[in-house]
């Protein structure tokens, strides 16, 4: 997709074709959209998009695998819980160039901000769809507070941190408008909002864990603990890390037109390796730790131990040592499998939590329907094409020349 | 919380105890092993074809070592010796290298003087000079089964051998460090821009990769003359 | 201030009032012991129950829904049910082979309910005198208190478009116009009897603690999960009626005091932690920046 103005008779370009359309005449940039990347985006959104539908006029039970025994399923475990989890390369990397200083990560800092405020965009859109009544979104807030809930803490984190992250991504919105004035004053708040954000996301990303404190009976052992809102805080981080490195390499490839050449992409990469390295090792440890305070030694001997082993010895302790390696010697190659890996691993134990070891002493247990896959998938897809369209235009990857020296985020 | 009894707490809570003790220990050690002495290259792909129009950030300069104007570091250890190996602007302005050829162990060699050959993989090869004086003591094993080691990571594993200094403190007079060893090797960037310039039409403002072999990028026929006097080994140059 | 009769009474009031009120301590407790004695509860003893599912059929007339299936029919009792969103409440029959015991299930209407502590719009909401109540309204259908539910009571309707959360209301409207629940008015035997939650265990105790007794001694929903408002006594052990085992005697609630405990702390200390470490790492990097340009000036020299 990259944007390649033909001489044009007509005098200035209109700002629709400019801003929207690439620089191309209307219909030009309709023919140029025709590539096998957004026609795959288009077929699975063409079936996506009328399940969704079929799911609002039909009911939960039409198009999902719920049951009264599981009342969860992979639209909370996958596009609620994973995804914000991946999102958390926002706060993260936010935090490490605003607040730490670390000023070598800023090329990837505003693509990790576009990629928390989509991918919180994108849960709560799945969580819409999973709600048996999403018209109700503003009764948490404005209406009535159930304050012992966590989940009401979760409502509140999220709607305020979706602002923060809007908010955060002003700066290149407003950059792509050409309102520099607007863009300062969106600038001058970006350490506020950054720490608002991290304050937020320490709250939300344990809460989410949180949520499974009531289920003492119905969450494996192994799984549960006192200490789940610690373990989804720590993990997010390692998660954001991960996603960052993913995010990066594939963009580079993808945009490469768009993106500024002399970014040390391969040494960013290996930093946040470094980073994510450490946070797995400590993660496993106070997983660790959690299974020493339950006194949980003996189900490590069960399936769902070996299952346990799994995700602590091949998704958290591998990885750790493969980033640390990799980073150590510089094989970049290596630590962007090991980021994907790391991914996976996140997403395996959000949905062990929410759906795997959830209820698994129960006769009836739950496998998600097509529908659901289908559902998470164009939901994906939707959020990875908003990524596209938003990073061909906006400078996110790049920076606009006019704006290179000044008081820039 | 969910409630333990007092039995079942006493050997948990000594097992935590235990657990976060072992984590600490290990810590140490795993957090030397990540930050790891080997830095990252600014520009890991050397393949680009984009030339070189920016300076010496292209150029990694480790703070901890001491530099020779011919292009050569030394690092001192604990025990007396100095690692000694060449520079990122050597490994790039060289290339591959398909040998290096080190002087033996028990050797002797002097700053200033030629103390090694790089060899490319089309058999022509440049001199180096060494940084120091002193008696040759080891060789790093790596490179006899891997010489790309020395261009991919000239600081780290790629280091060359390790010498005994006899005249260390007299030795480092001729030796950069620091801020100096940026303006230096800004200089040696120029100098080496100097000789693409002339070839090239418009370039770009900004943007470009240092080439892996850039001396060959520069003259093909020539690069190793063209290497030897920037590395300060050409014939007609004289020892520092 | 003269002493005129209208200053005389108010400070006598004053007094008065002072005198009289408890201390703060003594206020707690009796708030506590006030709160107890409003809650009413069901006591269901399972020795008396006959199996007759008269109601059963009394919940679905008092809430306007389909009537029980296989009203006459022994075989319903085959294998456990479950409640559902058109059945409040069913009976089971209990895994013993005899005598024959039946157990009435529905909601537990929890002293600390988990489904109200885990609803965010407090859809789900206690009530002082017992009643867990439903305010559909409210309702997400978010469906965590699905999940928070030990005795799993909740029910969606999964088919719906515009579906609601369904379980047994204690009837709170017949209850707020002084009347009994439907089934506890009812029952032919007296297993079900409807009284003050503390009146109702001083009787259990009464039966558990008679010389003679068969009953196991143990009142299931006493302490469970933090005590319930329907509580039972049976002669069998209680796994064989299907009661959820592993229950703690902990509010779920507390589960998760801990943690939204913290919340107010992060509120309050992240900002002023974050601002320190962002000025520390400003001033660093503009040190290392002014001090490398000094450096730079002595090499020039």
């Amino acid at each position: 997709m990259s944007s390649s103005t033909t001489a044009t008779a007509a005098p200035a370009r209109s700002w629709a074709s400019d801003k929207l359309f690439l620089g191309l005449p209307f219909w030009e940039y309709l023919k140029s959209l025709a590539t096998p990347g957004n026609f795959l985006a288009g077929l699975i959104m063409a079936i996506g998009v009328p399940l969704i539908a079929y799911r609002f006029i039909f009911g939960l039970g039409a198009a999902t695998n719920l049951s009264q025994t599981n009342p969860w399923g992979i639209w909370i475990g996958f596009d609620m819980l994973s995804g914000v989890a991946l999102a958390a390369g926002g706060y993260t990397l936010a935090t490490s160039v605003y607040i730490f200083g670390l000023e070598k990560y800023h090329p990837v800092v505003r693509p990790a901000v576009l990629t928390g405020f989509l991918g919180y965009l994108f849960a709560v859109l799945g969580l819409m769809a999973d709600l048996g009544r999403p018209w109700n979104l503003p009764v948490p807030i404005f209406f009535s507070w159930g304050g012992p809930s966590v989940m009401f803490e979760i409502a509140w984190c999220v709607v305020l941190y979706l602002t923060v992250l809007g908010m955060e991504f002003l700066p290149p919105v407003f950059e792509w408008l050409g309102w520099p004035k607007a863009r300062l004053w969106a600038v001058r708040m970006t350490i506020g909002l950054t720490v608002f954000g991290v304050m937020l996301s320490t709250l939300h990303q344990s809460s989410l864990g949180g949520l499974f404190l009531m289920a003492p009976t119905k969450l494996h052992p192994l799984w549960y603990s006192p200490f789940i809102p610690a373990y989804f805080f720590i993990s997010s981080i390692a998660a954001g890390l991960s996603m960052v490195i993913v995010e990066s390499a594939l963009s580079h490839r993808a945009f490469e037109s768009r993106i500024d050449h002399k970014t040390d992409i391969n040494g960013i990469a290996l930093g946040l390796a470094r980073g994510a390295s450490i946070v797995l090792f400590a993660y496993f440890f106070v997983k660790l730790q959690g299974v020493a305070d339950g006194g949980r030694w003996a189900l490590l001997a069960t399936p769902y131990g070996y299952w346990f082993l799994v995700e602590m010895l091949g998704f958290i302790l591998l990885p750790s040592m493969l980033f640390a390696y990799g980073a150590r010697h510089s094989h970049v190659t290596l630590v962007r499998w090991t980021a994907a890996w790391t991914v996976l691993g996140i997403i395996v134990n959000r949905l062990n939590v929410s759906v795997i070891a959830m209820n698994w002493n129960v006769p009836d247990r739950y496998f998600p329907s097509v529908m659901e896959v289908m559902v998470s998938i164009t939901l994906v897809t939707i959020g990875v094409s908003t990524f596209r369209w938003i990073v061909n235009r906006m400078p996110v990857l790049n920076e606009l020349p006019e704006y290179r020296d000044s008081a820039s985020h | 919380m969910i409630p333990h009894d007092i039995l079942t707490l006493y050997s948990a809570k000594m097992l935590e105890y235990g657990i976060a003790v072992l984590f600490l220990f290990l810590f140490i050690p795993f957090w030397r092993y990540v930050q790891g002495p080997a830095k990252v290259p600014a520009f890991a792909t050397a393949r680009s074809r984009t030339p070189v129009t920016r300076a010496a950030e292209w150029f990694l300069t480790p703070a901890d070592r001491l530099f020779h104007r011919g292009h050569a570091w030394i690092m001192g250890g604990d025990d007396g010796l100095v690692t000694v190996g060449l520079d990122d602007f050597a490994a790039k302005l060289v290339g591959p290298f398909s040998r290096v050829s080190l002087p033996a162990v028990g050797a002797s060699v002097g700053q200033g003087e030629q103390a090694w050959r790089l060899v490319a993989a089309d058999g022509r090869s440049v001199d180096m000079l060494s940084p120091v004086d002193g008696t040759v003591v080891e060789l790093n094993p790596a490179l006899a089964a891997s010489p790309a080691l020395a261009e991919r990571d000239p600081y780290g594993n790629g280091w060359l051998m390790k010498v005994r200094p006899s005249r260390l403190r007299a030795n480092r007079i001729n030796l950069l460090a620091g801020r100096a060893v940026h303006r230096w090797m800004e200089e040696a960037a120029a100098g080496l821009r100097g000789h693409f310039a002339p070839g090239l039409g418009a370039l770009a403002q900004d943007g470009g990769v240092p080439v892996a072999g850039m001396a060959r990028a520069v003259d093909p026929e020539g690069w190793d003359r063209l290497a030897a006097a920037l590395l300060l080994t050409a014939e007609e140059d004289s020892d520092a | 201030m003269k002493l005129n009769r209208r200053t005389f009474f108010k400070m006598a009031g004053a007094a008065g009032a002072v005198a009289l009120a408890p201390t703060t301590k003594a206020a707690a407790a009796t708030n506590a012991e006030v709160l107890d004695a409003a809650r009413r509860g069901v006591l269901v003893d399972t020795t008396k129950c006959i199996g007759c599912r008269a109601c059963e059929a009394a919940c679905a007339e008092a809430n306007t829904l389909p009537g029980p299936a296989m009203l006459d029919d022994a075989a319903v009792f085959t294998k456990p049910r479950k409640t559902s969103t058109v059945s409040f409440t069913v009976v089971n029959q209990a895994a013993v082979a005899t005598p024959a015991r039946f157990v009435k299930r529905q909601c537990m209407h929890c002293v600390e309910p988990a489904c109200a502590s885990a609803c965010l719009v407090r859809a789900l909401d206690k009530t002082p005198t017992g009643p867990v109540v439903y305010h559909k309204d409210r309702c997400l259908g978010c469906r965590y208190c699905m999940v928070a539910c030990p005795f799993d009571v909740p029910k969606y309707e999964y088919d719906s478009a515009l579906p609601y959360v369904k379980k047994c209301t204690f009837c709170a409207d017949r209850q707020a116009r002084g009347e009994a629940p439907a089934c506890t008015s009812v029952c032919p035997s007296g297993a079900l009897t409807f009284g003050m939650r503390n009146e109702l265990l001083d009787a259990a105790r009464e039966r558990l603690y008679a010389k003679d007794s068969p009953y196991v001694r143990h009142i299931f929903g006493e302490d469970e999960v933090g005590g319930t408002s329907w509580m039972y006594i049976t002669d069998i052990p209680f796994e064989k009626l299907g009661m959820p085992a592993g229950l703690g005697s902990y509010a779920y609630s507390s589960l998760t005091q801990a943690s939204l405990a913290a919340v107010p702390f992060v509120l309050t200390l992240w900002p002023p932690l974050l601002m320190g470490i962002y000025t520390f790492s400003k001033r660093r990097n503009e040190v290392g920046a002014h001090g490398s340009d000094a450096r730079e000036e002595a090499d020039h020299v």
